[in-house]
């Protein structure tokens, strides 16, 4: 059924003629003319509507792309203006950005050994710098002071560019041998350095020289390490660290290290090494000496809950080999000494662990120290710890009172500024 | 004098040309190899790089975000990189750079060509007033969490574009195209996740770690407080008895943690009744999350679901 279209152009006036009809009609056609407007007026009222509609939706349509656009702008914004702002603080920080990273660690035990008594052991403040050299080398050092004095532990530059997976180290440093001679004591998961490696090494396998590493190009993790130095162990005193040597005087080493992961949670590590020197001289006579090392150490780090559970089960073996110069031939002394420890972590602060260690003299192999520590490690937070330590050692070398019988020790070790002993300190 | 006969000097270049193709590999085309440190990242970097490259993730998202356990596997992998894809902002700070050290790849160090820094131009959110240790494990340059929104990682969709197209030039026209045309379809996902987290606007919630500041702030959420007493500092009994009593005068709804112990969660949960949920800040692992859109598809539904 058409409508009379009231809304185009002269909409108006058929109004008009329309109400002019109503009033001079009789009633009958009055009531026809009243039905028609109605409808004309539904008519429009429905047109109006969906017009109004479709404002609506246009400014609704509208105000989505304009905030669309504005979110990208203000994005967009954003990200210039951050630019702008970090180039702004790089120019003002640039005075400082050259700066090394530094920082300090102090270590310090409350003791009570059973054999000489109680005292507090301010064992280190141990200072860290670190630094990029230029684009081919960085260099970082470690200055401790201690109740010794002051001492650098550590100083050397590192290559970071070398073609052939190689990297070169030079200075003084931590020689590559074992798993935990090369870590400093404040980093141990104990308290005390295994005496099976405090006595063949001397201490930390503190070195000067130069070392090479190659990463070899497999799938999976190999590492080898050559190095040579004056002598290995910062308190090796069987060999002079200053005087200019013969060759033959001076200490080599090799090393290969390899990691392979059992599972995404399980995984074992294994390395060994060997510093070698030609000729030692002690109490005037000839030596050569070889001491070797295999370490494996096997970790359970679950991925999903790593940072509060976990194991570890760290063994390391030492062979000495010595062979002293005779009229005929020479005598041979040969030291088979180690450590075997497992940490549990029960929590992200709180860990426990048991360390057995077997420590032969290795002058006089046959004499030898047992030492059972149990241990608890309380993680205040990653840069303060406190360690408890009960150690009983059966001691048969008598090298020193102290490492005989039953110790205690309370451990805090607090670090302040940047610090880090990087990939070998793992 | 024993003179090398032709076939041993045949043996030995064979065995040369072996060794060489060993460190350096073959110099015909190949996919360009990408690393990334987190599942989402390498996807990102796969949605740009296309065919062009293979890309190989680290972590795989399930980890603590600053607890990866420094693995010697990943040193290989590293080594043969040619880029790096990472968060920046010092997120990676506990691992990353001491594997970089041992890694022997000088094109991915950080400042070199191949290091590609996500978080570059991301507004940052939570930039540290204060730089002490006194205040927690700080992350000077702000919260590294950005990923969570998509809005933002838009702008890490340009820089791996950018990035790549750094290193290879000659690719540069399909890394735009590939980004452009990822960034329209983020777009989109973006336009629908705002309409299906309507019900989370206003949502008051608790989070383990400082970790869902900017999902929290693309989508309306209010965060009331941390379970950590500090940032990476576990809590104290008398911040848990606080936290409590906040969570209740707050009326918080959910309690977000991630690969921390559920332990305290579950504690704080019993006594208030607050909603758990476990929600991972790296995506990956899991089907559902075994891509970026997926990975906040599945959060903003999981969060959605918790709280109507």
């Amino acid at each position: 059924m058409g409508y009379l279209n009231c809304t185009g152009p002269g909409g108006r006036v058929r109004i008009a003629l329309l109400l002019v009809a109503l009033v001079t009609s009789p009633a009958w056609a009055q009531q026809d003319v009243i039905e028609y407007m109605k409808k004309a007026l539904s008519d429009v009222n429905a047109k109006l509507d969906s017009a109004l509609k479709r404002i609506d939706q246009l400014e609704k349509e509208k105000a989505a792309a304009s905030a669309k656009a504005s979110e990208t702008q203000q994005t967009e914004t954003s990200a210039r203006l951050d630019n702008v702002e970090k180039s702004v603080q790089a120019l003002q920080s640039a005075p400082t950005a050259l700066n090394p990273s530094i920082g300090l660690v102090i270590d310090a035990t409350a003791e009570h050994r059973a054999k000489t008594g109680g005292q507090f052991n301010f064992r280190a403040a141990e200072m860290g710098i670190a630094a990029s050299v230029d684009p081919f080398a960085r260099a970082y050092s470690f200055i401790t002071g201690s109740r010794d004095g002051i001492d650098v532990e550590e100083a050397a530059a590192v290559t970071s560019s070398l073609p052939w997976n190689l990297t070169v180290k030079g200075g003084r440093f931590f020689a590559d041998f074992g798993r935990y001679p090369k870590v400093h004591d404040h980093e141990l998961p104990f308290v005390n350095r295994p005496l099976s490696i405090e006595r063949p090494i001397g201490g930390e396998s503190q070195a000067d020289g130069v070392e090479t590493s190659y990463l070899f190009p497999t799938p999976f993790f190999l590492r080898g390490t050559v190095g040579a130095y004056n002598k290995v162990g910062a308190e090796n005193d069987r060999v002079d660290n200053e005087k200019s040597r013969s060759w033959g005087r001076f200490s080599f080493l090799g090393r290969l290290a390899t990691y392979f992961d059992v599972t995404d949670s399980h995984n074992l590590e294994l390395g060994s090494s060997l510093v070698y020197t030609p000729e030692v001289r002690i109490n005037g006579r000839k030596e050569f000496r070889a001491l070797s090392g295999v370490d494996l150490t096997y970790r359970y780090q679950p991925l999903e809950s790593f940072v509060y559970q976990g194991f570890t089960l760290g063994n390391e073996l030492l062979v000495n080999s010595e062979c002293v110069e005779r009229d005929v031939g020479c005598a041979r002394r040969l030291s088979v000494g180690g450590y075997s420890y497992g940490e549990l972590k029960l929590n992200k602060t709180w860990s426990t662990g048991f360390l057995f260690d077997y420590a032969p003299k290795i002058s006089s192999p046959g004499k030898k120290t047992i030492g059972y520590s149990p241990f608890l490690t309380w993680n205040i937070s990653e840069f303060n710890r406190l360690r408890f330590q009960f150690t009983h050692a059966d001691d048969h070398a008598r090298e020193n009172k102290d490492e005989n019988g039953n110790q205690f020790f309370l451990q805090w070790t607090t670090v302040i500024g940047a610090h880090t002993h990087g990939f070998l300190g793992r | 004098m024993k003179y090398l006969s032709i076939s041993k000097i045949r043996r030995l270049f064979l065995f040369a040309t072996v060794l060489y193709l060993m460190q350096s590999g073959p110099a015909f085309a190949q996919p360009i190899r990408a690393i990334a440190t987190w599942p989402a990242l390498a996807d990102l970097t796969k949605q740009v790089g296309k065919q062009l490259v293979t890309v190989e993730s680290l972590a795989t998202g399930v980890e603590d975000a600053h607890g990866v356990a420094m693995k010697p596997s990943f040193v290989p992998r590293l080594n043969r990189a040619d880029v790096l894809v990472l968060i920046g902002l010092d997120d990676e700070h506990s691992w990353l750079p001491a594997l970089l050290e041992v890694a022997g790849n000088p094109k991915i160090l950080q400042g070199r060509p191949g290091y590609i820094d996500c978080s570059v131009g991301i507004p940052i959110l939570e930039a540290p007033e204060r730089m002490d240790r006194a205040e927690g494990d700080l992350h000077p340059k702000g919260n590294p969490h950005y990923l969570l929104d998509p809005v933002r990682a838009k702008i890490a969709v340009q820089n791996i574009a950018a990035g790549l197209s750094r290193n290879f030039p000659q690719y540069r026209t399909e890394f735009d195209k590939n980004a452009k045309a990822y960034i329209a379809e983020l777009d989109n996902w973006i336009d629908r996740w705002k309409k299906m987290a309507t019900p989370l606007k206003g949502v008051k919630f608790v989070e383990y770690h400082p970790e869902w500041v900017y999902l929290a702030d693309r989508f309306g959420m209010q965060r009331v407080g941390s379970v950590e007493l500090k940032p990476g500092v576990e809590p104290t009994p008398n911040h848990i008895v606080d936290l409590v009593q906040t969570i209740k005068e707050q009326k918080a709804q959910l309690l977000m943690f991630g690969a921390q112990n559920p332990r305290i969660p579950q504690q704080i949960a019993g006594e208030t009744g607050v909603k758990v949920l476990r929600l991972y800040s790296g995506g990956g692992n899991r089907p559902e999350t075994d891509s970026y859109i997926k990975w906040i598809d599945y959060t903003i539904r999981t969060l959605v679901q918790a709280v109507t």
